[in-house]
């Protein structure tokens, strides 16, 4: 049965859309990857240098055991972000005479086999292969890499049980965050220190290896509730759980009513995000955005401006970007409507754009308070919010034609977070990496000031031309809207 | 707005041909059909019912000839959309709306006010069954069938001049069935309303349709008036 799971997975995904995209991206995203890997191999080859320099008197293991902890919070958080749940379609096998345990363990194995499970070991084999092996001894080092596999795969399943029950409550996340920050808070004051913790447990595993036991436990353990909470939901009615909902109180709202055609259009944007598990568990998520600010402005060491421009990006424009580059996939569903009605694009994309820059506006708001932080963070944050507004969301419409992958938001989200994953963010790396090129000339020539307030000069130009870029964009989307339809009627 | 002059001919074919990968899926060379013609479109799966229809409506390229709808293309304006009702899957129906909500959305598009959409509601309650007015549901939550109506209703809300429905019964109980058919036979009578009809159903299609066109791997083998004996000719046909 396996062999066949596996085979339909495969043609799953080399059959998919995504690759079908262009020759050039596939090339730059496979580009990026392998720049990543060979970072990551440089970073284990090369570390013990680095503490060495940091640290100059210890034992070099003891110290990068010191981390161990942070990563794997570190991993739990950003896997919470960047990581699409392995999507099998179980409403295809359900009715077969396949047991239940078998698709189970399907589900399960496969999610093992994930890029995030790999890359940290780009860095633990060759840290191992060539200090511990080397300076320690080879029995340390084969029991301190079962050891990180264990952990790995620990912190795999963990996060598997904690986006698939709590991908809808952003509250949950938040006190993990909390959590993080005060445990970090603690460490600094010397209150606690999670450092000699985190070093003191993995450096007595890997020396005393029949203690690995307890880790292995814990593995098994949280197998287990995985296991069980997926076989809780593995009937048909949970998987497509017609679950009858009342009615929201979106329903109700009359005052968007007195726009007219466009009121009504904006009406539309705000149900379809709010009433789609998917689209509204990507907008609920979004202010976390808000909060990059806090990781970098305190600490001086981090970055300097063009890393500030790309944070001010990032803050103004998170739930842009998340909103922006589904638009139209989000409509996949209805999207022959569309077309076939008698609906004016014009005011189609007006709606959309409405959306977006209410988002850009609230967001630039909330980051204010980061003043606190020195002004020139404001003159930042206002010069990328204004590229935000005028420019990078016309460029992101404009884009936006290129969609061809069908999202299926009504779908129960139980077994289903298709497109949500690192590749999408990908796709819109320049987007953020633009103002920095605009930038950066102007730094090496010293007027850095001049180079930020092209950035928002550019903004406010696009946004004074922003009828003649609509057109563009809508232009665009009529030549594109065959075949836009017709990715999206191919599942 | 388009031209208010009346046409003789509403749709016009000329030497169609769409295929996909080197395989042709219809080849109409020439058609025509007249204003308040029922027409009605048979073919076996795959004969190309529903890429006639998507390429009527603009929603798919031709990969040759075009397709007039008032002596304009289609391809080249919008205006057509004004006066055309369509309903071919689930794919037009915007899913996480109530019924109410789609209709006043599709009523606001096309800058119908709220009283033509209340009288529309009423007019269609028999239609409806009283399974999708004020039941508090979303579209994506109706059954089949259920969606279906909501999608024919809607694209008769705006008394289109030229209606296009692919397999309008399928899926419908069987009193629906007959409420369908005798609507489309009052608008044909009473408005003159120009209608393209697929089905797989012979007894349907042939009770509503005064043209049956069978289309059998792209191309049309049979263009007849509906008589008496059609049913059977049809049948027969399909019977290999």
């Amino acid at each position: 049965m396996f062999k066949w799971f596996l085979s339909h997975q495969w043609k799953e995904l080399t059959r998919s859309n995504f690759w079908q995209k262009s020759l050039i991206i596939n090339i730059i995203i496979g580009f990026l990857l392998l720049i990543m890997f060979s970072y990551l191999i440089l970073l284990g080859l090369f570390i013990d240098e680095v503490l060495k320099e940091l640290y100059p008197e210890g034992d070099i293991f003891a110290i990068f055991n010191r981390g161990l902890l942070y990563y794997l919070g570190t991993d739990l958080f950003v896997r919470f972000f960047l990581y699409s749940l392995p999507v099998i379609n179980v409403e295809s096998y359900l009715h077969l005479p396949i047991k239940k345990s078998k698709i189970l363990s399907f589900i399960l194995l496969k999610s093992t086999l994930n890029i995030f499970n790999v890359l940290p070991l780009l860095v633990f084999i060759p840290f191992a292969l060539k200090i511990v092996l080397t300076d320690y001894s080879g029995e340390l080092a084969l029991w301190w890499m079962v050891l990180m596999i264990i952990i790995i795969l620990n912190n795999s399943f963990v996060l598997h049980y904690l986006k698939r029950r709590f991908i809808d409550k952003p509250i949950y996340l938040g006190i993990f965050a909390l959590l993080v920050v005060s445990t970090i808070i603690l460490d600094k004051f010397q209150i606690f220190s999670l450092s000699e913790f985190s070093s003191s447990i993995f450096t007595f595993l890997a020396y005393n290896p029949i203690y690995i036991i307890i880790p292995l436990i814990i593995l098994g353990a949280v197998y287990g509730i995985n296991r069980s909470y997926l076989k809780s939901r593995l009937t048909l009615e949970d998987v497509n759980a017609k679950k009858q909902k009342k009615v929201d109180s979106l329903s109700r709202v009359k005052y968007l009513d007195s726009f007219g055609e466009l009121g009504e259009m904006i009406l539309l944007e705000l149900k379809l995000v709010w009433r789609n598990k998917r689209s509204r568990s990507i907008i609920m998520m979004s202010p976390m955005f808000l909060l990059y600010g806090l990781l970098f402005y305190p600490n001086e060491d981090m970055g300097g401006l063009g890393f500030y421009i790309f944070v001010g990006i990032f803050m103004t424009g998170g739930i842009m970007f998340n909103y922006g580059q589904y638009m139209l996939s989000w409509e996949s569903n209805y999207f022959d409507g569309i077309i076939a009605n008698n609906i004016d694009f014009q005011k189609h994309f007006r709606a959309k754009y409405i959306m977006i820059i209410s988002t850009v506006i609230i967001s630039f708001i909330l980051t204010i308070p980061y003043v606190y932080f020195g002004v020139n963070i404001l003159m930042i944050n206002a010069a990328t919010f204004l590229f935000n507004l005028g420019f990078l969301s016309m460029l992101l419409m404009y884009f936006s034609s290129s969609s061809r992958k069908r999202m299926d938001m009504a779908k129960s989200s139980a077994f289903n977070y298709q497109g949500m994953g690192a590749s999408n963010w990908i796709m819109i790396l320049p987007f953020f990496l633009l103002p920095i090129f605009i930038w950066l000339p102007f730094n090496l020539l010293g007027v850095s000031e001049w180079g930020i307030a092209t950035i928002g000069f550019i903004g406010i130009l696009s946004l004074a031309f922003h009828k003649s870029l609509m057109k563009l964009v809508v232009k665009r989307f009529e030549e594109k809207k065959h075949l836009i339809a017709e990715g999206f009627r191919e599942s | 707005m388009y031209n208010k002059k009346t046409y003789k001919i509403m749709i016009e074919v000329k030497s169609l041909a769409k295929g996909y990968n080197g395989t042709i899926v219809l080849n109409i060379p020439e058609l025509k059909i007249e204003k308040g013609e029922s027409f009605g479109l048979v073919g076996n799966n795959g004969a190309g019912k529903t890429t006639f229809f998507r390429l009527i409506l603009d929603l798919i390229k031709a990969n040759n000839g075009e397709i007039f709808s008032k002596e304009i293309d289609v391809k080249k304006t919008t205006d057509w959309k004004s006066y055309t009702g369509s309903y071919l899957d689930e794919g037009f129906l915007i899913d996480f709306l109530t019924p109410e909500e789609y209709f006043n959305f599709i009523a606001s598009v096309n800058k119908l006010s709220k009283g033509d959409v209340d009288k529309f509601m009423d007019q269609f309650s028999d239609f409806f069954n009283d399974e999708i007015i004020g039941k508090n549901k979303y579209i994506r939550d109706l059954s089949r069938g259920n969606k279906q109506k909501v999608g024919i209703a809607a694209s008769l809300m705006t008394e289109p001049e030229v209606l296009i429905l692919d397999e309008p019964f399928a899926s419908l109980d069987p009193t629906s069935q007959i409420r369908l058919k005798n609507l489309l036979k009052q608008l044909r009578e009473e408005k003159n309303l120009t209608m393209l009809i697929s089905s797989h159903d012979l007894n349907h299609v042939t009770e509503v349709c005064e043209r049956i066109v069978v289309l059998d791997k792209g191309n049309i083998i049979h263009d007849i008036k509906t008589q008496e004996d059609t049913l059977k000719e049809l049948e027969s046909y399909f019977a290999v």
